[in-house]
């Protein structure tokens, strides 16, 4: 893991370095040199693309993004070191205009994982071939895991205000 | 058989001869599919009971909602209950159809199924077993022969309100009314 | 020809579980596939949130329906490497041992539901039966036939009652000894080779471009299994052997998944004889109301019956995890591998292609 991390520091600069535990990585970069650093780890080897995830750090009015890499066997029997490492690459975007560009080129299976941090957070890839719905039905005002959602008071807008059967036909009857 | 089935399968052939063959939609909706593969199989025959899945809703008679219902899967179960023909019977499976369940805060689950398809009758549990499942089918018999498990009725009579709610839920819906003004009653 | 839009919706006789996809056809044969998720969405990353660290445990359960057990078992290893907690040895067995049974399950349910879509209705009414004697086993231990909550963090809930070690042996005998029947019926059946050989194959190079794990990977050659690479519970003190085939279509999946059963049932018997005889079951944990947890956040990952599982847990300080996302493999067969797999078959092998390639959508949509 030493020699990784001399590397990295060598190759690239604004880039701090944590290891926490024996097998784990962690990269805080600036926005700029994302997509450099994904593509000198994967020329190094680590060629599987675990998860992209999201943070949302509603008092530093900041969104985090998260890149986890590993590696596949290169040959069948070897369980190399390298197997056991994940990297976990993290950089931070403004909360207002969420916009950052997307790794498809890199990694072609970051697609759904793209679809679905734009419809649940709001964040717009650039570059992107289809940012269409993945998994909701409809549009809401604000999106669903931002931090200022709440769930209770929208569940008691939308499904409590629809009447039962028997409310409704006793307000006809009163009617009439 | 004794005398009291031979009087009843006399008196009203066409009621019986529905309770003793359920047909069963095939459609998955939920977590409480879990336990309908072991109730159809060697262990836990159904067949026993009549019951057995057939591939089209419109051959089917009974509709086994298993499990909690979203916004997405609510569009199909009301096309598919609107295809079935009549006599037809809904039962629900554990507490999410009643109240919201344990995803009561859920943005895309929905708290109550009775609002939007008439609902004859709901089995315990989180999954239920299959001889719970069976003895919620022998309820539904004594409801039947009793005239209460008038699900389809209901929809008939009150499709404005029906069709109201499910309107206000989702907007505008794609297919038109199933009834009009002139063939209610 | 014409080309023609068929919906393979929720309501119908070839699906297993609530996902759609939209193909857009020519004839017979599929041109372009198109996942359609979004059915069994409920938010459990929402949820999570609001509830407390062991409040969540019945919730985390439900997120796969057919083998809730790996994700309790990743949640409360989640949870140990946040709080800082050790697992004793004799709880390390039993999680082993409870992981291998719930994985010999997993199987045989999948083996119904291809039986099943291939019309082999004997060997899916056998597989059904099998895992119903095992699921008493569970219910014995745990109290509950399908949603069990039993690994806790520190441990497991309780430990094996009088006699279990005994039935449960007897029970694997049961299953073990109906395998040659199994052979001769299903898997050297000359008619289900004709119908799963050369159809959905996925190549090494695909499979790693398109980020597969699991049995599709395992396929074609790869022994890529977190067991051996990351060993967690008790898996470093027996030896045991991951079981490949090179081909890549659905007949290799198919004996592979039967190939790793077998090797399950063979790995209960290695881990009783190890396991101590004494000993505590887990370690005890803070009063569950009042826990806190200190800031930091983890990655663990852990390898359930459909290949490579992994959550990334965030902690801020207080009662309630901060953010929680869960890798799951369905993910990936799901909405890349299957798009790819299905151009060019025909429209009778849809359900055969989804089947073999070990998708459950709860796990898609969470």
């Amino acid at each position: 893991m030493n020699e990784l991390k001399k590397k990295l520091l060598s190759s690239f600069d604004n880039v701090e370095i944590n290891i926490p535990e024996d097998n784990r990585m962690i990269v805080i970069t600036k926005k700029e040199s994302v997509l450099s650093i994904l593509s000198y780890l994967k020329k190094m080897g680590y060629n599987h693309f675990a998860l992209e995830s999201c943070n949302d750090w509603i008092d530093d009015n900041e969104f985090e993004l998260i890149y986890i890499l590993s590696a596949y066997l290169e040959k069948d029997e070897q369980y190399q070191d390298k197997g056991k490492r994940n990297i976990i690459l993290k950089t931070r975007i403004s909360r207002e205009k969420a916009k950052f560009i997307t790794i498809i080129d890199i990694f072609e299976n970051a697609e759904p994982y793209e679809r679905e941090i734009h419809e649940m957070f709001g964040i717009y890839f650039e570059g992107h071939p289809r940012l269409t719905p993945l998994l909701l039905e409809r549009d809401y005002d604000i999106p669903p895991f931002r931090k200022d959602f709440d769930t209770n008071k929208y569940v008691e807008n939308t499904f409590g205000k629809i009447p039962s059967i028997k409310e409704r036909k006793k307000e006809k009857n009163e009617r009439t | 058989m004794d005398r009291n089935q031979i009087s009843k399968w006399l008196k009203n052939p066409g009621k019986m001869a529905n309770k003793y063959s359920f047909h069963v939609v095939y459609f998955c909706t939920g977590c409480g599919i879990i336990e309908i593969p072991p109730s159809i199989t060697t262990r836990w025959d159904a067949e026993r009971f009549g019951i057995i899945p057939v591939a089209t809703p419109r051959q089917a008679n009974l509709f086994l909602i298993t499990g909690y219902v979203s916004t997405k899967t609510l569009k199909p179960i009301i096309r598919t209950y609107e295809q079935m023909p009549d006599p037809k019977f809904t039962v629900a499976f554990g507490s999410c159809p009643i109240n919201g369940g344990m995803y009561y805060d859920s943005y895309n689950t929905i708290t109550s199924l009775d609002k939007y398809i008439p609902v004859d009758g709901y089995i315990a549990g989180c999954m239920p077993r299959p001889e719970a499942i069976f003895i919620g089918i022998t309820h539904l018999w004594k409801l039947i022969d009793m005239d209460k498990a008038d699900g389809y009725k209901r929809y008939r009579e009150d499709y404005v309100h029906y069709r109201a709610n499910q309107e206000q839920l989702f907007g505008e819906l794609d297919w038109p009314p199933l009834f009009s003004e002139e063939n209610i009653k | 020809m014409r080309e023609l839009e068929l919906y393979f919706g929720p309501q119908h006789l070839g699906m297993v579980g609530n996902f759609s996809i939209t193909l857009k056809v020519e004839g017979d044969r599929i041109v372009k596939a198109d996942a359609n998720p979004g059915y069994l969405h409920r938010g459990f990353e929402k949820l999570m949130e609001q509830r407390t660290w062991m409040q969540n445990f019945p919730l985390v359960c439900r997120i796969n329906v057919v083998e809730p057990d790996h994700m309790e078992l990743i949640y409360s290893m989640a949870v140990e490497k946040l709080a800082g907690i050790e697992v004793p040895e004799r709880g390390k067995y039993i999680r082993s041992i409870f992981c291998e049974m719930a994985r010999v399950a997993s199987h045989l349910f999948g083996l119904w539901a291809y039986a099943n879509m291939l019309g082999f209705d004997t060997v899916a009414h056998w597989a059904m039966y099998h895992r119903d004697i095992l699921l008493d086993m569970f219910e014995e231990l745990t109290g509950a036939r399908v949603y069990h909550i039993y690994v806790r963090p520190g441990g497991v809930r309780r430990d094996f009652p009088d006699g279990f070690i005994d039935r449960l042996v007897k029970t694997l005998h049961k299953i073990g000894g109906k395998v040659p029947d199994y052979n001769a019926t299903f898997f050297e059946n000359r008619l289900f080779q004709k119908r799963a050989e050369g159809i959905g194959v996925v190549t090494r190079e695909e499979a790693i471009r398109m980020g597969a794990v699991g049995h599709t990977l395992k396929a074609t050659g790869m022994k890529y299994d977190i067991r051996k690479i990351e060993p967690y519970a008790a898996y470093d003190q027996v030896d045991f052997d991951i079981p490949t085939r090179t081909g890549g279509d659905a007949y290799s999946r198919l004996l592979t998944i039967r190939d790793d059963m077998i090797e399950s049932v063979h790995m209960i018997f290695k881990l009783i004889d190890k396991m101590p005889n004494k000993g505590e079951v887990y370690t005890k944990t803070p009063n569950p109301f009042k826990w806190k947890i200190p800031a930091g956040e983890a990655y663990v990952r852990c390898e359930s019956s459909r290949g490579e599982l992994g959550l990334y847990i965030v902690s801020d300080g207080g009662d309630k995890p901060y953010r929680a996302h869960f890798n799951t493999p369905s993910y990936n067969h799901g909405l890349t591998v299957l798009e790819k797999a299905l151009e060019g078959e025909s429209i009778s092998d849809v359900g055969n292609i989804m089947i073999s390639l070990y998708v459950v959508p709860p796990e898609i949509d969470r």
